[in-house]
């Protein structure tokens, strides 16, 4: 490969893509809509904390009848509460708007439920009925048991920590997924930002009709290596320009979004403290993102140089990126049973490899043959689907306006 | 012949085509098809539409792999990552649309062995003589097509390319840029350049090319110097001037006749003379005449007009 050439094509490519004003407003789009997102959930649970404040100083009055005869009419009166033995007219009152609420206590609040009726507050505010009710039979069931120790367990019940251990050493539990798994989410973010991109690898000088010029001038293979390279690069740029943003943004925010504050030194040791990672299992996990990215490219490159145009491309890379994405549905089955049949023919089949391995491997149901298998699977596929892929557009591409005969493009290269 | 190798101590052909064949599954498009084109000649590569001129152009520059047969360039078969320096122009004209006119020169400068800043400067100065100085930072897409023609030669020219293969280089150019065209092919050739024109433009080919191939159903229907070429089809031909009328006679076919103006087309063996005592002894009073020989454009109808007529 003449190294002077392919330098040439990455720069190219590198610099007609990230210097124009269209990369940067798709790209910083994202980070904008997540921080418009994460705006607006702060300012949702601001009104929120603001609205349940204003809440507890408006109390409710409401009329109610105690068919249990747990409820204690003290506690009642308290909470704003009138004790009236006509159900039915109690109801009509609220219907007619003379009351505010009633609230029917049935004899057996465990299998029958209160009937709450009340003026409406609007789609948050009326919850507040339902929040006096709850209140109002909590605290008289936890004055009838008398001690307020055993009445708080009773109701909310005890925290429980729970540490599970494999091999004589404790397990990491769900955190351990966010480590491994993020490599899924990045090969994820690499076939929805570049995934387009790397169809038009073969498919741009095909509708350019460069083809010939280029075919002339240097190897297709500088090209496409060349091309992906570059692709590779814009991805990265891609993801900093993303991540960079997103990461200020979860630095200002994260108090407000209930999480440990990243913006301080504790903050950000707490939050990355409950993210367990496994060295050997990061490991593998690259390895799989990386070979998964190169079939996925492979099988784009090929697809591209096929078909006449990008309108009929994104028509198969619609079927080859839901064909990726099925073992996403049986995602419940790759983490339950990993090593069942279904299990291991999705994570050993190249097109629904990438997933299947990437979440297998961050829920540790992938064992180290397993990965073997897949790696070489994805390898061998990735390389094949790319030598393809070259072949078909050194003999397929000009075949301009018109999609290519697979067998006939190789058959030409045969003779 | 005379490219048979390097025995008879001559150069080693610009190009040279043996045996040549092509088939798509059951189709042979090129059959047993051999020429060669010299350093520095300028060859015409003729033929109709699907007779295989670009077939064999593409099949020549590695983009097919021919069926049998040896085509190489420069002795060896075509390999951009060699280092040939070759300009091609081909019929499907394109580059990148979307980008600006200086960058997509500068792109294939830098491929083609200049430094950015000699692509770049050579750009500019052919951009500057074709009248496009003004549109260096334009889109290609913004341009007009013959524009884009201007540009795609200039790629094709950069780097003083030892061998030029143009097909059909003039598709889509007015006259007056038909000319500047035909112009900066003429100084490459100036330059020592080999020229290979695939055209149907037959008085080009009849100004410019030293040699010529006919292609008709992918096999060479002739092949040597024009003049070689025309006296092989068209036989010799007689221009008069003349009043009266022109007698029925074994001895001519009137290939053009107008009132007072006739070519006429002569069998072997008829000697000129004979036609013009014949024209006399039939009262014909001949005001002038002289010799030709019959037009490539007249070969190529005769060639391929019959076959367009069974089509």
């Amino acid at each position: 490969m003449n190294r002077h050439n392919l330098g040439t094509v990455i720069g190219f490519e590198f610099r007609r893509t990230v210097f124009k004003p269209r990369f940067w407003l798709i790209s910083l789009s994202v980070p904008v809509l997540i921080a418009v997102v994460v705006g607006l959930i702060a300012l949702s649970g601001q009104t929120t904390a603001e609205r349940a404040e204003n809440q507890g100083s408006e109390p409710v009055t409401f009329t109610y009848t105690d068919a249990s005869g747990l409820v204690d009419p003290a506690i009642a009166k308290a909470a704003g509460g009138t004790e009236v033995t006509d159900a039915a007219a109690a109801r009509q009152a609220v219907v007619d708007g003379t009351s505010q609420c009633h609230i029917d206590f049935p004899k057996d609040p465990l299998s029958q439920s209160v009937e709450v009726r009340g003026t409406d507050l609007g789609l948050f505010d009326s919850g507040r009925y339902s929040a006096v009710a709850q209140a109002v039979l909590s605290a008289s069931v936890e004055k009838r048991i008398g001690d307020p120790v055993v009445a708080k367990l009773a109701v909310n019940g005890a925290d429980i920590s729970l540490v599970t251990y494999a091999d004589g050493r404790p397990t990491p539990g769900l955190a351990g997924v966010i480590a491994p798994g993020l490599f899924l989410v990045l090969f994820y973010l690499a076939v929805l930002m570049l995934g387009n991109q790397m169809l038009n690898v073969t498919l741009e000088e095909k509708e350019n009709r460069v083809t010939e010029m280029i075919l002339t001038t240097m190897n297709p293979t500088t090209l496409i290596v060349g091309k992906v390279i570059a692709l590779a690069l814009i991805g990265i740029v891609q993801g900093v320009a993303v991540g960079l943003p997103a990461g200020i943004v979860f630095g200002l925010f994260s108090g407000s979004l209930g999480l440990p504050s990243a913006s301080d030194e504790a903050g950000a040791a707490a939050v990355l403290g409950l993210i367990p990672i496994d060295p050997a299992t990061m490991l593998v996990g690259f390895a799989l993102f990386l070979l998964s990215f190169l079939m996925f490219t492979g099988l784009l490159v090929a697809i591209g140089a096929v078909m006449p145009s990008a309108k009929e491309a994104g028509n198969a890379f619609g079927v080859v990126v839901m064909s990726m994405f099925v073992p996403l549905y049986a995602a419940s089955l790759l983490v339950s049973d990993p090593h069942g049949v279904v299990s291991q023919v999705f994570t050993f089949f190249p097109l629904t490899a990438p997933v299947s391995a990437l979440l297998r491997n961050a829920t540790g149901g992938l064992s180290w043959w397993e990965a073997g298998i897949a790696l070489v699977v994805l390898g061998a596929f990735g390389w094949a689907f790319l030598v393809l892929g070259v072949r078909l557009f050194r003999t397929g591409s000009i075949s301009y306006g018109s999609r290519v005969r697979i067998g006939r493009a190789l058959g030409i290269g045969r003779r | 012949m005379w490219f048979s190798g390097a025995m008879d101590a001559q150069p080693i052909p610009a190009i040279e085509v043996r045996g040549f064949r092509m088939a798509f599954g059951d189709q042979v498009v090129i059959d047993d098809l051999s020429f060669a084109v010299r350093p520095g000649e300028t060859f015409g590569l003729l033929g109709s539409n699907g007779s295989g001129k670009t077939t064999t152009i593409r099949a020549l520059l590695g983009i097919y792999t021919p069926t049998a047969g040896q085509l190489l360039v420069e002795g060896r078969r075509f390999d951009p990552a060699q280092g040939s320096r070759l300009g091609y122009l081909p019929e499907e004209r394109g580059l990148y649309r979307k980008e600006s006119v200086l960058d997509v020169m500068t792109y294939f400068g830098r491929l083609k062995g200049l430094s950015r800043e000699q692509a770049d400067g050579w750009s500019r100065a052919y951009l500057e003589r074709v009248g496009l100085a003004g549109h260096a930072r334009t889109r290609l897409d913004k341009l007009s097509g013959g524009q884009q023609q201007k540009v795609q030669l200039g790629v094709t020219i950069m780097n003083s390319p030892d061998i030029l293969i143009l097909d059909e280089p003039t598709k889509g150019f007015d006259p007056v840029n038909r000319r500047l065209l035909m112009d900066l092919v003429d100084e490459q050739r100036s330059q020592g350049a080999t020229v290979v024109m695939v055209t149907h433009q037959m008085d080009e080919v009849e100004r410019l090319c030293d040699r010529i191939l006919l292609l008709k159903d992918g096999r060479a229907e002739a092949y040597g110097t024009v003049a070689e070429v025309q006296d092989a089809f068209g036989g010799r031909r007689m221009r008069v001037t003349f009043s009266g009328v022109l007698p029925a006679s074994a001895n001519f076919r009137v290939a053009v006749g107008e009132r007072n103006y006739a070519e006429l087309e002569l069998p072997d063996g008829v000697e000129p003379n004979l036609v013009v005592r014949e024209l006399l002894d039939a009262g014909v009073r001949l005001r002038g005449f002289s010799t030709a020989r019959m037009s490539l454009d007249e070969i190529f109808l005769k060639v391929y007009g019959e076959q367009e007529a069974a089509a």
